[in-house]
């Protein structure tokens, strides 16, 4: 069942899943015509479509599932001037953290790398960090609490 | 054949390969890389049915994701530190390392090169469908691109979590408090946010 939620995207984002969305199209009307498509020669083909070289019904539900995610994509934009002193989606974070400083940037799931430092808003880091603005310190609690005071906050993007 | 035959003896380095985090730690005789990826392979497979995933491609996926350790051998994220002597290390384990948005990138971008070069020696002389297909499931768990890829490299961290627990519940021989930071910012997905919870009842609560 399609999930009813809402999927927060970047700009660059939101242009991948389309980009995604209009290949596969392309790839099913190949497919059920019986042909093959010359993108399965490449070498830097998308690990994406490679599944759904075995199996149509995979490469259907990846098409509902990108139909979704557009129908419910929301575009991160930088919030008003007043309001860029709280964390929101897209900001960049500076926090303290156990004596030591990190830095995160707060991005939808779908974008989420934690190894360059883009947290998911869904993540229970992510999820507290949210709403706060700089000063403040938030706890997040695993069997370990740890503190996280909020340094600066800052959008680079327009 | 052939071919066939040396990468598999190849792969099977990874049987005595032992996961250097619980060197580091001092564990004896500790787990090896492809006993960790024989339980998250399992993992993956039993919570990516709860999602609807794509098992075939949670399960091949699973099993491909660290073979580049091979030749690129194991990282932790305590590498950047590189203390020089035994001491230093216990004080340094004892966190969460914490790094800037440069240093993250430049890690990362290093280590995908590093490991992609690996990869790439071990699949070599491999049939052309077969490599590509192991170059793109890598490349997916690396980056995350698909809903199975994200999920993988999630269920990575989680067996790590499930493991370091068991070493730690008898005598403690570690700080647990670093997997626990590192879980809370790298998992968002719902089922396995719901895992962690199961695992920290069964070992933390009474």
């Amino acid at each position: 069942m399609a999930e009813e939620k809402k999927f927060y995207l970047t700009e660059q984002g939101l242009e991948k899943i389309k980009k995604e969305y209009q290949d596969l199209k392309n790839l099913k009307l190949f497919k059920t015509r019986g042909e093959i498509p010359k993108i399965w020669q490449s070498e830097d083909l998308n690990p994406e479509y490679l599944s759904f070289q075995e199996d149509l019904s995979f490469l259907e539900t990846r098409i509902v599932e990108l139909e979704n995610i557009l129908k419910h994509a929301e575009l991160i934009t930088a919030p008003p001037k007043e309001k860029q002193d709280i964390v929101n989606l897209g900001a960049q974070v500076i926090v303290e953290v156990d004596g030591q400083t990190d830095e995160f940037t707060i991005v939808g799931t779908l974008e989420a790398n934690p190894s360059l430092g883009k947290i998911s808003n869904e993540s229970p880091v992510g999820r507290t960090l949210l709403g706060h603005r700089v000063g403040e310190e938030v706890i997040v609690s695993s069997p370990i609490q740890t503190v996280y005071k909020i340094k600066k906050i800052k959008y680079s993007f327009s | 054949m052939e071919n066939l035959l040396n990468f598999f003896i190849e792969i099977g380095k990874l049987k005595g390969k032992k996961r250097r985090g619980w060197i580091l730690r001092g564990i004896k005789d500790p787990e090896t890389i492809a006993s960790h990826t024989f339980r998250m392979a399992i993992i993956a497979w039993l919570l990516g049915e709860k999602k609807k995933l794509n098992i075939n491609k949670i399960l091949k996926m699973s099993l491909i994701h660290d073979l580049c350790e091979i030749y690129a051998g194991d990282t932790t994220p305590y590498d950047e530190f590189r203390p020089k002597e035994k001491k230093q290390w216990k004080e340094i384990l004892k966190k969460w390392p914490r790094l800037s948005r440069g240093e993250k990138e430049k890690i990362f971008l290093e280590k995908y090169k590093k490991e992609n070069e690996a990869l790439e020696k071990l699949i070599f002389k491999l049939p052309s469908s077969l490599k590509k297909e192991i170059r793109s499931l890598w490349a997916d768990y690396e980056k995350g691109l698909t809903r199975e890829g994200r999920f993988v490299r999630q269920v990575d961290r989680v067996e790590n979590l499930l493991q370091a627990l068991e070493y730690w519940k008898n005598d403690k021989p570690f700080a647990i408090g670093p997997w626990w930071v590192q879980i809370e910012e790298l998992v968002d997905d719902p089922v396995l946010l719901e895992f962690i919870k199961t695992l920290d009842k069964k070992f933390h609560q009474k």
